[in-house]
């Protein structure tokens, strides 16, 4: 699992307030300010993941996330708080920008660090129906777009924007073909991602609501609900704290220090 | 004067019996357009099997899903081409919404440990494109368990690709996709399908063919038979309607009554073929022989002597085959059973047609120039033969007594060899590719059969954990049982990726509910999490263990549940449900047994009950049903001798052969009868009934045995041996009614024999 999965959710999360005209703009542009124009910054939260399998039956995870970024490292720290059995499993990421990031695990009931490696790209993240990599802040050079139209969604007028994988590499990375978005056209709130599998059957489909203005004028969605129609799997990410900062020091995002 | 009135009914009523016959027959026709047929031998199983309600349950905890699997064979499977071909399968397999999960070299995992760190991986990232690559990727598969054995073979020649379909498309459809996926990506491999959607799609068509081969070619066959016996249009076309009527009554009640036409259904016409006619001949060659010999009576009167001659033997040689093949009924499958009951009233319906139809339709016809004889050669080479062995048998009974009873002993020594199929594999030809498919799969992955075993009880208990690794290791101990698979399993591998070699927790369950429970945590959040609830379900209260294994014989299927009973059999906490297809069909499999048994001796005793009231003598019923035992267990004998065995189509051999076997010893020990009634000594009246009733029996012996040969042009080899069977047991009860019978009767001289009619 690597940190810019992590930080990808919180692109998803935290959605900048662009305002303006856009009539004129097209589907690139409007794509790159929806996903492109924020910055992540320090955090710390607490959410809770809750994965349903097809019959509606729920397993329940809460975990907190500290993000901080020092020199040329980002660190995160994820510590799973419920439920008992795996509470104080933690998964501490460093990404550097010019070279691999590196993860280890604790796992207390071991006490034991173990440092892990994971290449895989479209694997589901913490066991839920989000794929790393549809949670992947997207590279925009990677997808061909087009407008499909206009929709109204809940109230609000929405763009109907698609981005199609321009290479076949692209595609087996990413697991999908292409995904159709409902961008708000005032806000450039993203609600809805319906993904498109490699024969171009729609598989899975991504809510984002609840969304919530921060002190520094960004909004911040703090729910996520990803419904998986092959499977009839569904998972939410439900954030029940949030707090934009971290004061954490770097001493707390060592190997060394997570079975202390 | 009971009798006169009978045959006169007959003609007085001979418009309503027309009538009534051909709208019983039309209504029928109707019925046919609307039969299906279902290859599904699984579907026709009773709710009640054990093996079936846990697979039930085990589905609906683990999802209803059901394997095919894609052997590929070249010189070396890691060849870059080959493997862009696996590839390209399945990842296209892989991106189909009619499939729970695709496993191959290409989806595989690999776990494992390297410098402190624990990588879970695909197999294969990048296909190798040199030869040090190559061997590179051939030394990595080497070390991973959930490799190695399981998608490609040890040689490195054959690769496996596992699909879990979840049974949303129809079999045809589901096949067509599969099959031309594989022509999508082309290349020199070899490659191989197996599994039951495969079977049914291959079984369904070939049911289909089967009845287009079969049945016109049966019916030229009869019509053939007919036309070389009599020469006469009208003496052909009765019992041959009579033939055509009764398959489409027989038939069309399959779906009257909501029924679908299985591979057993097959046999049906064609038993039909072979049997219905046998009433209306008897008419047919008496209105010739009335017609040759008295030609100063008229066809009305002709028809009445028929009557009234014909009517006793022969509802008594029909009501007999109706009880044998009524015996099916007692089968606990339920194709066997629907065949019990259609072709028994198949049966009644042409004996009430030979015994009303045909000499209805008789009286009105015009009589045909007296028919000359048409035997010929035939005639002297059975008068010749069947003199010889009365001369025999009336010279030297014991010899003859002693020679069957040596014949018996060696046939049934047999029985010794005698296999009961433990599956339904070879319901499709030996060198299809759904069989070879098996035979590399069983050669080079462990086996191809599937046992699934559901535990319940805390997934994340170390004890539990431990009881798995315990089982798993009595199984893979067995030389049947080529891999177990459990969380057990997985939960081992990731503790060698998570601790060192030489620390105690590697390669082991941990002690703890806690770490356990973060070692699951870990593989979810490094892999599909579905991948983890092939062993476990979503809230952690059952585990599955598959078992995989190959089996020549139900006892090896039985010593793996055995071994499962000794681990889990006391464990009240742990319950243990064995389900899945390879313990259904063997549950099929000793259920066929079993109802083999129930209708061999149902048939039998009907039949000593049927013989006793006929002839008035309990010793009549006991000596009567001898032919029959004789040549059920050397049947039986034979097919342990030629390596046949016994399964879902050749159990319904006995009822059927008991049935029509029965026939020659009444008209054996009517004849005898009636020639002592006469005044004659036993091996006089032995011989006259040789050469008398003798050449009929055989005769008509002869054409039963035509009609089932048919069934050798059928596609399914189990119908084929079926073929092969029934004509050695009616062979056999033709000899022991021919020649045993006249001799025990000589040596016992039964009393019953000797009563007045």
């Amino acid at each position: 699992m690597k940190l810019n999965h992590f930080i990808a959710i919180l692109v998803l999360f935290f959605v900048p307030v662009t305002y303006g005209t856009v009539a004129a703009q097209d589907a690139e542009a409007i794509s790159e300010k929806a996903m492109n124009a924020i910055k992540i910054q320090d955090m710390e939260m607490v959410s809770t993941i809750n994965i349903y399998d097809a019959k509606g039956n729920v397993r329940t995870r809460q975990i907190s996330m500290a993000s901080r970024k020092f020199a040329e490292c980002t660190k995160m720290m994820i510590r799973f708080l419920a439920p008992a059995d795996v509470k104080g499993t933690t998964l501490l990421v460093h990404d550097y920008e010019d070279k691999e990031d590196n993860q280890w695990i604790y796992m207390p009931a071991l006490r034991n660090v173990r440092r892990i490696v994971s290449t895989e790209k479209a694997k589901n993240f913490m066991g839920s129906e989000f794929t790393n990599a549809d949670m992947s802040k997207p590279n925009l050079k990677d997808y061909d777009y087009k407008i499909l139209g206009e929709e109204v969604y809940e109230g609000k007028n929405c763009w109907k924007v698609e981005a199609v994988c321009k290479t076949d590499k692209i595609r087996q990375e990413n697991g999908f073909n292409k995904r159709v978005s409902l961008i708000d056209k005032n806000l450039y709130l993203c609600y809805k991602i319906e993904y498109y599998d490699l024969s171009d059957t729609m598989y899975r489909t991504q809510y984002i609501s609840d969304y919530r203005k921060l002190e520094d004028g960004n909004y911040f969605a703090y729910k996520m609900t990803m419904e998986n129609l092959k499977n009839g799997r569904k998972s939410e990410m439900i954030v029940d704290k949030f707090q934009l900062g971290s004061k954490l020091p770097e001493s707390i995002f060592s190997p060394s220090m997570l079975d202390k | 004067m009971f009798k006169f009135k009978k045959s006169m009914f007959v003609v007085r009523y001979r418009w309503w019996i027309i009538i009534a016959t051909i709208l019983i027959v039309l209504l029928s026709v109707v019925r046919l357009f609307q039969i299906k047929t279902n290859p599904d031998l699984w579907s026709y199983l009773p709710d009640t099997m054990l093996s079936r309600q846990n697979s039930k349950q085990i589905d609906e905890v683990f999802g209803d899903a059901e394997p095919l699997l894609i052997v590929i064979g070249n010189d070396d499977v890691l060849h870059a081409e080959t493997l862009k071909r696996i590839r390209g399968i399945s990842e296209t397999f892989e991106a189909d919404s009619r499939f729970n999960y695709v496993f191959s070299l290409f989806q595989a995992k690999n776990i494992r440990s390297e410098e402190g760190y624990m990588l879970v991986d695909p197999v294969i990232t990048d296909i190798p494109q040199t030869a040090e690559e190559r061997e590179s990727l051939r030394a990595d598969i080497r070390t991973n368990e959930l490799a190695y054995g399981l998608v490609v073979s040890e040689d490195f020649k054959t690769a496996l690709i596992i699909l879990s379909s979840n049974k949303s498309a129809p079999d045809g459809e589901l096949m067509s996709f599969v099959h031309q996926t594989i022509a999508d990506y082309p290349g020199p491999e070899e490659i191989y399908v197996t599994g039951q959607p495969f079977l049914r799609e291959d079984v369904n068509k070939n049911i289909s063919r089967d009845l287009i081969v079969l049945l016109p070619v049966g019916l030229l066959l009869m019509f053939i038979t007919l036309w070389l016996s009599f020469r006469e249009l009208k003496a052909v076309f009765l019992p041959f309607s009579v033939v055509v009527f009764s398959i489409i009554v027989c038939v069309g009640l399959i779906p009257l009554f909501g029924w679908e036409l299985s591979i057993i259904g097959v046999l049906i016409p064609i038993m039909m073929i072979a049997i219905a006619n046998n009433y209306g001949v008897y008419f047919i060659a008496r209105y010739q022989d009335m017609n040759a010999n008295e030609p100063h009576l008229s066809m009305r009167r002709i028809v009445q002597y028929s009557v009234e001659y014909l009517t006793k033997p022969v509802v008594f040689c029909g009501l007999t085959t109706i009880v044998g093949v009524l015996g099916l009924v007692t089968h606990l499958v339920l194709p066997a059973r629907q065949m019990g009951v259609v072709t028994s009233i198949g049966i009644a319906f042409a004996l009430l047609a030979s015994l009303l139809f045909v000499p209805a339709v008789m009286s009105l016809m015009k009589k045909g120039k007296p028919h000359k004889d048409l035997t010929g050669e035939a005639n002297h080479f059975f008068s010749r033969l069947l003199t010889g062995v009365g001369k025999i048998i009336t010279k030297r009974p014991k010899l003859v007594l002693g020679f069957f009873g040596m014949f018996f002993t060696i046939c049934t020594l047999g029985l010794f060899f005698f296999k009961v199929a433990p599956d339904n594999n070879k319901v499709l030809p030996d060198k299809h590719q759904f069989n070879e498919a098996i035979r590399i799969v069983d050669r080079d992955f462990g086996g191809s059969k599937m046992l699934n075993v559901m535990i319940e009880g805390d997934a994340k208990d170390p004890e539990l954990l431990n009881k798995l690794v315990e089982c798993e290791e009595k199984l893979t101990a067995l030389p049947q049982v080529g891999s177990v698979t459990s969380l057990a399993t997985v939960v081992i591998e990731i503790s060698k990726a998570m601790n060192d070699p030489n620390s105690e927790a590697y390669g082991k369950i941990p002690e703890s509910r806690e770490a356990v429970a973060q070692y699951i945590e870990l593989y979810s959040m490094s892999s599909d999490p579905e991948d983890i609830e092939r062993f476990v379900d979503f809230d952690y209260t059952n585990l599955l263990m598959t078992i995989q294994f190959k089996a020549d014989k139900i006892a090896d299927i039985d010593e793996v549940l055995d071994n499962l009973q000794t681990v889990f059999g006391d464990d009240s906490l742990n319950q243990y449900k064995p389900g899945g297809y390879a313990l259904v069909e063997k549950e099929l499999s000793e259920s066929v047994v079993t109802g083999q048994n129930y209708s061999l001796i149902f048939a039998f005793f009907a039949i000593i009950i049927l013989l006793a009231i006929i002839f008035r003598s309990i010793p009549a019923g006991l000596i009567g049903s001898i032919p029959l035992a004789f040549a059920v267990f050397c049947t039986f004998g034979l097919m342990g001798w030629l390596g046949i065995e016994l399964n879902i189509v050749t159990a319904l051999l006995s009822s059927i052969s008991i049935g029509l076997g029965v026939d020659f010893t009444i008209h054996i020990f009517w004849r005898i009868k009636w020639e002592l009634a006469l005044g004659k000594d036993y091996p006089e009246a032995i011989k006259n009934t040789l050469i008398t009733i003798g050449r009929g029996i055989t005769i008509n012996a002869f054409s039963v045995m035509m009609g089932f040969a048919v069934l050798f042009l059928s596609a399914f080899p189990l119908i084929r041996s079926f073929a092969f069977l029934i004509i050695i047991s009616l062979f056999l009860c033709l000899i022991c009614a021919l020649v045993f019978i006249p001799a025990l009767s000589l040596v016992l001289k039964p009393k019953f024999l000797e009563k007045s009619f």
